[in-house]
């Protein structure tokens, strides 16, 4: 446990003559505020929760010029997709475009500086490049379907629903900016996990959510399967990015258990019903009709289900009861194991070759 | 037996050639492949385990059946329709059937061949067939791969062992879930079948090993692709492999791959005197996030981690204990009145 009050732990003094020691003891690393061991030294590893993320991460090494486009483009020329749904294909390509971005911005102008540990450090950079991908994937979209990267780059300038969601994020960015932040106060460390919790339980675990069921239930009628499987191998990676989030937060509040007050608690409760407020207004904004198998109020039960999942994963206390998952499909889409037809499709159970052992 | 043969050399003349290439060459050999789906179903009729001794023996005998029959029945064409043109000369004119190639296999390789050359049928009827009649077709048997077809008529896939109990079949046409109802009807007698179970096969992938309520016999019996140690699907495709005169599509499962294994595995399916395979099926290193079971009741760290985080320190209470009663005592009682 950290005392903000006490003196921060020396290295051992060097004597005259001899290198400076600089061994690190496993035992003084922390996730933040550690002024006692180089954070340039990866090794002895104390966290290996946050390497093996990594480790899993580099295996699940995927490229969007990987996905085959042609059916996409075959399909959004054509005349089959009706306007509304065109509509819920050009929202979530103006979100998640730049969604991603704010992501990548916000680890590494806002929370690697803080996070003082070399193996968390070393699953952010690894984020962080993932993040790149997923912007890459989106204009490869924008690119492959002819589509005005001007309208999907700007959405969250011009589209209110998405606008109110990015400005909810920036602004917890922009409070890590301020050139007094630190996290050496109780309050500093506060704000810290507020944005952590904004970043990987908000952003990444809630307002990422509904347009992945969008996306996905296209994909389950076989429209747009490229994109759908684009969305596949970008929801494997932010399991990933969410559980990191959730070990570094719980972890946080194990080494620092008075951040986590009860006032606190209440306020990141708050927080995340005014981003389930903010998720259903973005549904409502990309279905004003509903289109085939989905609509608008549906997804105000399905994010409540997500929200549940989310504050029980920090330890707080599900807030919406009775909420269940209204789109039973998505246990074919994505909770059992596939078989695919190589011949058909890219098959995404696979490892990076990198990662076979000899 | 005779009757698929007799159609698939129909086919032979009613098919369209896009090529004359390809007509010329067809109708020159008439090769036709018969071969085989539900070899999994067979099994668990007979409840045998694909990871097992009887599971071989049960690959040789069937094939030897289906080869035995095959080849009779393209001689008996032969007899009726004629024998293919570039029948002399071939294997088949010198008295050479498919078992009896494993023997020029055995002088070419040496050392390099482990095969079983065992045999359970008298074989003079297809010879002398074969000596009168000569053949029809220049090639009878393939095992096919049968992704598709098998699940139109509802049976497993081609020899493959089951994939999982539960998991989404997915191609061109859309993605489909596949129970395995051997297992659901087999979970239904010890009264095992309910939703507790349905939710247990999806978070396990299909995979009932770490299921604590499945008794062990029943998971002896019903071990899924990547459970199966490779070499039990390769011996028994190599004791088929013995019969048939075509080769295999032959799909290999490593859940954890490495180099060494991959290795050995490949080796020993060319020792084995495999003629052909087909793919390699793999795992990811993690998942999607499970949307429609709870998993949180379950930990809140992914299966996969080896690792324990400090989420692994935080409760989820799921079962909500009753509220402590004020007062016990049963109806009937006047105190608060």
């Amino acid at each position: 446990m950290l005392k903000f009050e006490e003196e921060k732990v020396e290295a051992p003094a060097e004597k005259e003559g001899e290198a400076k020691s600089t061994r690190v003891n496993v035992n003084q690393k922390r996730l933040i505020n550690c002024n006692a061991v180089d954070v340039n030294q990866l090794m002895p590893l104390k966290y290996k929760w946050a390497w093996e993320h990594y480790i899993n991460g580099c295996a699940n090494h995927w490229m969007p010029s990987e996905v085959p486009m042609a059916k996409d483009i075959e399909l959004w020329k054509s005349d089959v997709l009706s306007k509304d749904e065109r509509r819920v294909i050009m929202r979530n390509l103006g979100f998640f475009s730049t969604a991603e971005s704010l992501v990548g911005n916000n680890i590494v102008l806002a929370i690697f500086k803080h996070v003082t540990n070399p193996e968390a450090r070393q699953y952010l950079l690894r984020q962080a490049f993932e993040e790149a991908i997923h912007t890459h994937t989106f204009h490869y979209i924008v690119e492959s379907l002819a589509l005005d990267e001007g309208e999907v780059f700007n959405m969250y300038n011009e589209i209110p629903s998405i606008q109110k969601k990015d400005q909810f994020e920036m602004k917890l960015t922009e409070e890590m900016m301020k050139p007094d932040f630190s996290t050496d106060t109780i309050e500093g460390a506060q704000k810290f996990l507020e944005n952590l919790i904004g970043y990987y339980i908000i952003m990444e675990g809630l307002f990422f959510y509904s347009g992945f069921v969008m996306i996905l239930s296209f994909h389950r009628q076989n429209k747009m399967t490229g994109i759908g499987e684009q969305f596949q191998y970008i929801l494997r990676d932010e399991t990933i990015h969410l559980n990191f989030g959730i070990d570094l937060i719980n972890g946080i509040k194990q080494e620092n258990p008075d951040l986590w007050t009860p006032e606190f608690q209440k306020h990141i409760i708050n927080l995340i019903d005014q981003a389930v407020q903010l998720e259903v207004e973005y549904a409502e904004d990309c279905l004003p009709r509903g289109i085939l198998g989905l609509t608008a109020p549906m997804f105000r039960e399905y994010v409540q289900y997500i929200a549940n999942r989310r504050l029980e994963r920090i330890g707080l206390e599900p807030q919406y009861k009775g909420a269940r998952n209204p789109f039973p499909w998505m246990s074919e889409t994505i909770d059992l194991g596939k078989e695919k037809n190589f011949f058909e499709t890219r098959v995404t159970e696979y490892q990076s070759s990198s990662n076979l052992t000899w | 037996m005779k009757t698929a043969v007799r159609m698939l050399d129909n086919v032979i003349d009613i098919n369209y050639y896009p090529i004359p290439e390809a007509k010329n060459a067809n109708q020159r050999h008439r090769p036709v492949g018969l071969g085989l789906m539900g070899f999994q179903d067979a099994l668990y009729i007979q409840s045998i385990s694909y990871a097992s001794y009887e599971a071989v023996q049960f690959a040789d005998e069937s094939m030897e059946l289906i080869s035995y029959h095959a080849i009779l029945s393209s001689s008996e064409l032969a007899k009726e329709r004629g024998a293919y043109e570039s029948f002399p000369g071939s294997k088949w004119d010198r008295g050479l059937l498919p078992q009896d190639t494993l023997q020029l296999l055995k002088e070419e390789r040496g050392d390099y061949l482990d095969v079983d050359m065992s045999s359970k049928l008298d074989w003079t009827p297809v010879r002398e067939s074969i000596k009168a009649h000569g053949m029809r077709n220049s090639n009878t048997m393939a095992i096919a791969p049968t992704a598709t077809i098998s699940n139109i008529s509802g049976v497993t896939q081609s020899i493959e062992p089951m994939y999982r109990h539960l998991f989404v079949k997915s191609n061109l046409s859309g993605e489909f879930t596949l129970p395995n109802f051997h297992l659901v009807e087999k979970l239904k007698q010890w009264d095992l079948w309910d939703e507790q179970m349905i939710d247990d096969l999806k978070y396990f992938d299909g995979i009932i090993a770490e299921i604590d309520r499945i008794p062990d016999e029943i998971k002896q019996l019903f071990p899924t692709a990547f459970e199966i140690d490779p070499e039990w699907i390769i011996e028994c495709a190599s004791r088929r492999q013995k019969w048939i005169d075509m080769g295999q599509s032959l799909n290999l499962y490593i859940a954890e791959p490495s180099g060494k294994k991959i290795d050995q595995m490949y080796r020993q399916a060319w020792t084995k005197g495999l003629k052909t395979l087909y793919y390699l099926r793999t795992l990811a290193a993690t998942q999607i996030e499970k949307s429609t079971t709870d998993i949180n009741k379950r930990g809140l760290q992914p299966k996969w981690m080896k690792n324990k985080s400090a989420s692994s320190e935080v409760e989820v209470e799921r079962e909500k204990k009753d509220k402590p009663v004020v007062c016990n005592l049963e109806e009937g009682c006047e105190s608060c009145q």
